[in-house]
């Protein structure tokens, strides 16, 4: 996605080396996906309603 | 020791091969006092620029080069940027790319290298609608 558009940042965090994140994020099981620090996508789901989620949040 | 198999050099090698375009990796890190990842994470990076001539390393010390560091947003380390013909693709990497995120690394690593996002086009289209900002964080763990 990041490459598809000039707006958006993708960065995959090690949650086992970022704890502090990882808490602040409450992550409890992976992967999961924030956004713009606030919106949260869980699991691996599928393409078209990852897109969705992000852009339409 | 190796950290790659010589199985794992192969099929990432035969991989590698799709590239179309040179790919750098910044690789943000310390060298006094650093985290014992970023130890790895330099092995497994050396271990992958020798499985393809389109893949360079640049080493970057978060420390001294603050200034580098946070032109690429990086606020921790380890880290990886990943550049495609010198130019940023906005993707990041932080921690240890071992296990399974090694495989996320190398599907980047394709993605920046090649022609296309992989995305289909409803998704291409949404994302072209795209104005403002958007900072994803995706939490992973090795296994």
């Amino acid at each position: 996605m990041a490459l598809q558009s000039p707006h958006i940042r993708a960065a995959c965090v090690e949650a086992t080396e970022f704890m502090d994140l990882t808490r602040k994020y409450r992550v409890t099981g992976v992967p999961k996906t924030i956004v713009n620090g606030t919106g949260e996508i869980l699991g691996a789901v599928p393409e078209d309603m990852f897109v969705r989620s992000v852009v339409n949040g | 020791m190796a950290l790659l198999s010589e199985q794992d050099r192969q099929a990432v090698r035969t991989r590698l091969a799709e590239l179309t375009h040179r790919v750098t990796l910044l690789f943000f890190t310390q060298t006094i006092g650093g985290p014992e990842t970023g130890h790895i994470t330099k092995q497994i990076l050396s271990e992958l620029a020798e499985l393809s001539d389109k893949i360079t390393i640049e080493e970057v010390n978060f420390i001294l080069d603050q200034d580098r560091a946070a032109s690429y947003g990086v606020d921790k380390i380890p880290a990886i940027a990943v550049l495609k013909n010198g130019e940023d693709t906005r993707i990041r990497f932080f921690g240890a790319p071992s296990g399974y995120e090694f495989m996320s690394l190398i599907e980047a690593i394709l993605l920046a290298g090649g022609d296309d996002s992989g995305l289909k086009l409803e998704s291409k289209e949404l994302l072209a609608t795209v104005t403002t900002p958007i900072d994803l964080q995706v939490f992973v763990t090795p296994t």
